[in-house]
């Protein structure tokens, strides 16, 4: 195992950061811990890089002990979302850094850690700027020098704490792919903090859901998705519908409409909510069979390759829609138009689950 | 101001340009009104002092400085700087480092006290120390009996200059340091740097120039410190005088071309260091 999270627990005064929260993450993997902003995510992060001490539970790095370590002596690399470079040295002294450190003992030669520099930056295609500052560097290639920086040491473990947080969204696009790249090349474990749903899901091997300090859901990012374990999930990681509906005779009830029970909720139950995906709906102009919506277009935005509607169904739900721009030609549908939508996929919860 | 009215008609931009600007009167008298102040108030008495310094020639102001009571104030100054500005330093560094990068308790309390020597008259500041180490006071009797003497004498200088300087290192650090945060730092260390050379090599380059502008400006308070001073120092000539207590002393014999012979050497050297703050200030902002 690469890094074993076992029953962290953390406080800060009366703040409970993380509660009792176990995790493990395989060697040569890339995990998100994802989350929104107070969930926890970042508590952890530093707490695997020994910046934080956790109050309760233990951290091992390949079946080992870290806690006693201090933070010099873990060897992790770790990325800051503002890169915190050395701003007073070249991006040539930044990368070397951690070698130039070394008790002159174990501290490689000058040549040797020139010739180490120079094959990072060529990693991290910065070679041309060895002798420029930092403030002299674009958000992304600043961040670019942070991770060979942290590489330089060959960490155990690569920690990232919202690597792309700062970049403006086609950097943080292109860096995202490459990064990805990178690991697949390198397979160091890896550990990145996100708030950025679509940077989880396309970049990491395993996605951590977190909340108010607890871990909700762990899966690939296809699971957590698909088949999120609770309405928090569901909710945080795209858009959804939520309608309330009653529950009689062993079925849900939305308006009069009837609809299957699945076996996870109780028959015996009153009420339960169900979640559907904005995307996860097929809009006919007439009606096919009975397990439709039937509204009236409010609003409707055409402008790309998804087309997003909004609309009010009869017994007063509002539902977004989305569906492929293609479709909506076909359909030639407009705004106040009468329309039936037919969800393909629902999802039950419990009413007694809070968020 | 009241430009913007009948501008209105015009483009968006030249309204936002003209609106931030005051009409050419008002901008005058501003300018006019800091002028004449400083004239009257900085540049007059600078000039003189000079010109008092010279009136009997520059024999006479050469005498003046040479004069061994001048030149052991001189040298009395210049070694309580050598002391109270490096203490300060380590001081400032210390109380500047605990307060932007720990958490702990007391910490508004420490904050506060650092403060003080700002907000206390210096002559309390002398006093204090009087009724610390006095023949009088509290920790007098203990002093006396182990035949160690510091008011009206060079420690008790030392000490009330080190109080009054107090604030200016730290002052200067926590907002530099407090601002830059503690993830270079981190960074260094998770890199493999000893707790030493993270100072050395991450830290320091980064305060640097809060670090000596707040070493100038205390090095100016010391040298020219007199409220303190004077209440702890007893007015010994060739011993316990600094600068400005021998330019007292002159002044207060009417020996008013030597005082202000003396008085030109402090604001010589207020001048060297205005204008090395001035010199650092630049550098600060030039892109690296």
């Amino acid at each position: 195992m690469g890094i074993s999270i076992r029953s962290i627990d953390k406080s800060f005064d009366d703040f409970k950061a993380l509660k009792n929260v176990s995790l493990e993450i395989k060697q040569g993997e890339l995990v998100a811990l994802l989350g929104p902003s107070g969930s926890g995510k970042t508590t952890l992060l530093r707490i695997i890089a020994g910046v934080e001490k956790p109050d309760q539970g233990s951290v091992l790095f390949f079946n080992e002990e870290i806690k006693d370590l201090s933070l010099s002596e873990r060897k992790v690399g770790f990325v800051f979302q503002h890169y915190a470079l050395f701003k007073h040295m070249t991006v040539f002294e930044n990368v070397a850094f951690g070698l130039s450190v070394r008790p002159r003992k174990m501290r490689p030669s000058k040549e040797e850690i020139k010739k180490k520099v120079h094959e990072l930056l060529a990693l991290v295609q910065l070679e041309r700027f060895l002798n420029r500052y930092p403030s002299e560097l674009s958000g992304g290639q600043r961040q670019r020098v942070a991770l060979a920086r942290a590489l330089a040491i060959e960490p155990k473990v690569l920690l990232l704490d919202e690597p792309f947080g700062a970049l403006d969204a086609k950097v943080r696009k292109e860096l995202r792919a490459w990064l990805r790249r990178l690991h697949d090349e390198l397979h160091i474990t890896s550990v990145f903090v996100t708030h950025d749903v679509e940077e989880a899901l396309e970049l990491a091997d395993r996605v951590v859901v977190i909340n108010e300090g607890k871990i909700e859901q762990v899966g690939k990012p296809e699971e957590v998705y698909h088949d999120p374990s609770n309405p928090f999930v569901y909710h945080f990681l795209g858009n959804v519908n939520l309608f309330h509906c009653r529950v009689e005779d062993g079925k849900a009830f939305i308006g009069n409409m009837p609809l299957a029970l699945p076996s996870h909720v109780s028959p015996d139950a009153k009420s339960a909510r169900i979640y559907i995906r904005p995307h996860l709906f097929e809009v006919e102009k007439t009606a096919s069979g009975n397990q439709s919506f039937k509204g009236t277009i409010k609003y409707l935005n055409p402008a790309g390759p998804i087309v997003k509607i909004e609309m009010i169904s009869e017994w007063g739900d509002l539902i977004n829609v989305e569906i492929p721009i293609g479709q909506y030609y076909e359909l030639e549908i407009k705004k106040g138009d009468v329309v039936y939508v037919r969800p393909k996929e629902m999802k039950f919860f419990s009413d007694d689950y809070a968020i | 101001m009241g430009g913007t009215i009948g501008l209105r008609t015009q483009s968006k931009d030249v309204v936002a340009n003209i609106s931030i600007t005051e009409p050419p009167f008002v901008r005058w008298i501003l300018i006019g009104v800091a002028l004449i102040f400083l004239t009257i108030f900085l540049l007059f008495p600078i000039l003189i002092v000079v010109v008092s310094a010279l009136s009997k020639g520059i024999g006479f102001y050469a005498q003046a400085l040479t004069d061994p009571v001048a030149m052991s104030a001189v040298r009395l100054t210049l070694f309580v700087v050598a002391i109270a500005v490096p203490m300060n330093l380590i001081f400032g560094l210390a109380a500047a480092w605990s307060i932007s990068k720990f958490n702990f308790w007391g910490k508004k309390f420490l904050l506060t006290l650092i403060d003080l020597p700002f907000t206390v008259s210096p002559v309390i500041s002398g006093l204090i120390y009087v009724l610390l180490f006095g023949a009088q006071g509290v920790l007098g009797p203990l002093l006396q009996a182990h035949n160690i003497k510091i008011i009206f004498a060079v420690p008790g200088i030392v000490l009330a200059t080190i109080f009054v300087t107090f604030p200016f290192v730290a002052r200067e650090l926590i907002p530099v340091m407090e601002s830059q945060g503690n993830e270079e730092e981190i960074s260094a260390l998770t890199l493999g740097a000893s707790g030493w050379q993270t100072f050395w090599k991450v830290t320091l380059p980064n305060i640097k120039w809060g670090l000596l502008y707040g070493v100038i400006l205390s090095s100016a308070r010391a040298m020219g410190e007199f409220g303190a001073v004077s209440v702890v120092s007893g007015h010994i000539r060739g011993l316990t005088n600094t600068i400005p207590l021998h330019v007292e002393i002159l002044y207060n014999e009417y020996n008013f071309t030597a005082a202000f012979a003396v008085a030109s050497l402090l604001m010589l050297l207020a001048l060297v260091t205005v204008v090395l703050k001035s010199w650092l200030e630049s550098g600060e902002t030039q892109p690296k």
